[in-house]
């Protein structure tokens, strides 16, 4: 009864946007069921649609991850897109560095790396380094809360605007090639790169980008369960995003508990970085998110912050994404910022969930829960 | 009582909209198999910038017009919707698959691998397989015209270049202006400036109207433009200079790819038009009639791919003498007795 509490109001919010989002289209001139056709139909159709859904929602699980161990801890972190950034960086940076990276320009052979390592040592570390950059850049609004009191959430903004700009200047002035039109790095050393899934599934084309991440991701999802809930450091958090007062009586010291949390979560954001660099691109492109870190937010609010909830809204999100081309593509008036109408009516039904707690209350449907 | 109300005409709002929107299907318009299928994704500056991606707009527009052609688009808004905009295209067999600005090249180059059988094109970009046609402009020839023009027209010895991303692809704009201004007056100063480094420069309209303000502020009294959409800011710009006496703008801008004469008119001295749209008409053309050529298709003066556009507009602003000049280095470099340095060719 408890579960079907849980699930009741994320699919209310779902059912209801695209209800709303039906008006929408309606008003527009076009026929919303054919567009929801053209827009689920496309997401899940196989092998193409529902392997580049599952790519899409890769990115989706690490940042609905990354907010939700925040958010268990009390803590909003609206900073999961510059940590994923400077993680995706430094993540290209050691596979350029150490992955034995040469580029051709205009004919000679410029060598930009230090060392070749092979992919056993090369890959466990470029996953590490986006797990520790990302934690660190994480850890700086943690620290800024926990010891100077600053507000995370102003910190997390303005450390995202830092973030864009450092990765940038550093792929314009020191780590493109010469020549490239394209703001990107020089590619990584091809030891570094991490199997695409099509390798293992049959049927699956090599031209999906659905790769290996997807597994790392399911893999946070169960460690992230296990730490909120079956270690002393995730009962830590979780006491103090529940009353930090009361942590604190108990012995729990809350400035490291937010600094921790903080990391975690930054940790968590970077893990993007290994599905966009190690994974699809194999070099670092410059503002490849798709706002990755901010529909982390809804992720996670649609997924109550639990692993299980953020992996089906992740895939609602990312099929969302996949459906958004073909439905601009395809339809006479709709454009592609439907999908963002979708997602924000689902944001603002969950959301608003307290006020429909209240209304529907006095029936008897719901009672009050703590959530 | 009342939320339970409005919960039950919510519910029969949406059953009368599913039932409206069944009966209403007779107006999708029927998928015509017979017809060559064209897909169109653009830049991120978008087709309404009213330049560079909305000559693409027009051309493809014009070749539905006249042609048997279903046309489809996708403005992608974000450089990760460029791959499945394309790919949205292909899955569905699409006979041709335009893509607008030099970004697009390398996601081009691995769709068209994949899709051997479709054709491919690529405005400002360059690719080596056999399904992609490149179609590439000689702008250092367009923009020595303007440039002679700007110098001419210049009282203050000082002209502006407004660059979008600082990439190769502009330096070819503006060397080829520096040149042309610098044979009409050697003594001639070019300020130039670059909107960014990445994809946003091309849709950044404040910042181009501040850099604008800026080179106003030094001296600039002619400001060439190559920036997409953040352009225009730099037609706000000249346009708050204001006008004398007489009635006569008092700093000029120069724009680009579309003709930009009636965005501000008065204000705009001419402006350098690469016709994207004749590039796009005819590769739409050459698929209808099984002509496909995959290869470079290159437009310049002498195809008038390129050059500086005359209309109702601005032709008070260039004296005749000026215009017989100009067109009698335009035949010089076509004839190749001036040869304009491309920023390209290294």
């Amino acid at each position: 009864m408890k579960l079907l509490r849980e699930l009741l109001f994320p699919l209310v919010a779902v059912a209801a946007a695209f209800v709303v989002g039906g008006i929408v289209v309606l008003l527009i001139g076009d026929d919303p069921i054919y567009t929801y056709k053209l827009l689920i139909g496309s997401a899940l159709s196989w092998p193409d649609g529902i392997g580049r859904t599952l790519f899409y929602a890769t990115p989706l699980i690490f940042t609905g991850l990354a907010v939700a161990v925040a958010f268990r801890c009390g803590l909003l972190n609206i900073g999961a897109e510059g940590q994923l950034y400077v993680a995706a960086f430094a993540t290209a940076w050691v596979s350029i560095k150490l992955g034995g990276t040469v580029v051709d320009v205009f004919g000679t052979p410029v060598n930009y790396s230090w060392a070749s390592l092979p992919a056993v040592l090369l890959v466990p570390l470029a996953i590490l380094t986006a797990i520790v950059v990302g934690g660190a850049w994480g850890a700086i609004a943690g620290y800024l809360k926990a010891y100077f009191g600053a507000h995370e959430v102003i910190t997390t903004i303005m450390l995202n605007f830092i973030a864009v700009a450092l990765v940038s200047y550093f792929t314009q002035y020191h780590y493109k090639v010469p020549g490239d039109p394209i703001l990107q790095t020089a590619p990584i050393g091809a030891a570094a790169h991490i199997p695409r899934l099509s390798a293992f599934i049959p049927g699956l084309p090599e031209s999906i980008p659905l790769n290996v991440a997807f597994i790392l991701a399911l893999l946070a999802c169960a460690l992230v369960y296990v730490f909120l809930w079956r270690t002393k450091w995730g009962y830590e958090i979780r006491a103090t995003g529940a009353n930090p007062t009361a942590a604190e009586y108990g012995g729990i010291s809350i400035r490291k508990q937010i600094v921790l949390a903080m990391a975690v979560s930054g940790g968590l954001a970077g893990m993007v970085g290994v599905n966009e660099v190690l994974g699809y691109h194999h070099r670092y492109y410059d503002s490849f998110s798709e706002n990755y870190g901010f529909t982390g937010i809804a992720v996670a609010l649609l997924g109550r912050n639990h692993p299980v909830g953020i992996i089906f809204s992740a895939l609602l999100f990312g099929m969302l994404q996949r459906g958004a081309i073909p439905v601009d593509a395809f339809t006479e008036h709709v454009s592609k910022d439907l999908v963002q109408v979708l997602q924000a009516i689902v944001i603002l039904f969950v959301a608003a969930e307290a006020a429909f707690r209240g209304s529907f209350g006095r029936f008897g449907l719901l009672k009050r829960s703590k959530v | 009582m009342k939320s339970r109300f409005l919960f039950v005409t919510i519910v029969l709002l949406c059953a009368l909209v599913a039932l409206n929107s069944s009966c209403n299907r007779g107006t999708q318009t029927a998928d015509d198999k017979s017809k060559v299928h064209v897909g169109i994704v653009f830049d991120i500056g978008g087709k309404d910038d009213r330049s560079f991606n909305a000559a693409a707009w027009e051309g493809v527009k014009r070749a539905a017009k006249d042609l048997p052609i279903v046309l489809r688009d996708v403005e992608p808004g974000s450089p990760t919707n460029i791959e499945p905009a394309m790919r949205a295209f292909a899955e569905r067999g699409y006979d041709l698959i335009i893509g607008v600005g030099f970004a697009q090249a390398p996601i081009m180059e691995v769709v068209a691998k994949d899709y051997p059988n479709i054709n491919f094109a690529i405005v400002d970009g360059v690719s080596q397989l056999p399904n992609v046609a490149s179609l590439v402009f000689k702008e250092h020839q367009g923009s020595y015209l303007v440039g002679m023009l700007a110098a001419r027209t210049s009282k203050t010895g000082t002209l502006g270049f407004i660059g979008g991303m600082d990439i190769p692809l502009i330096h070819r704009f503006e060397t080829g202006y520096e040149e042309g201004a610098k044979a009409v007056n050697p003594q001639i100063r070019v300020i130039q400036n670059f909107v960014g480094v990445n994809d946003s420069a091309w849709n950044n309209p404040g910042k181009g109207k501040e850099l604008a303000l800026s080179q106003i502020g030094r001296g600039a009294d002619v400001i060439f433009t190559a920036a997409g959409n953040s352009g225009l800011g730099a037609f706000d710009a000249v346009e708050q200079a204001g006008r004398d006496e007489q009635g006569h703008a008092r700093r000029f801008v120069i724009g680009v790819d579309s003709n930009q004469n009636g965005v501000k008119p008065g204000f705009v001295l001419t402006s350098m038009v690469k016709r994207v749209d004749n590039a796009v008409y005819n590769i739409a053309q050459d698929v209808v009639n099984h002509q496909f050529k995959g290869g470079f298709h290159v437009f310049g003066l002498e195809t008038d791919g390129v050059g500086y556009s005359l209309d109702e507009n601005n032709q008070t602003l260039i004296p005749p003498d000026v215009l017989k000049d100009v067109d009698a280095a335009k035949q010089k470099i076509i004839a190749g007795q001036i040869q304009v340095t491309d920023a390209m060719a290294k």
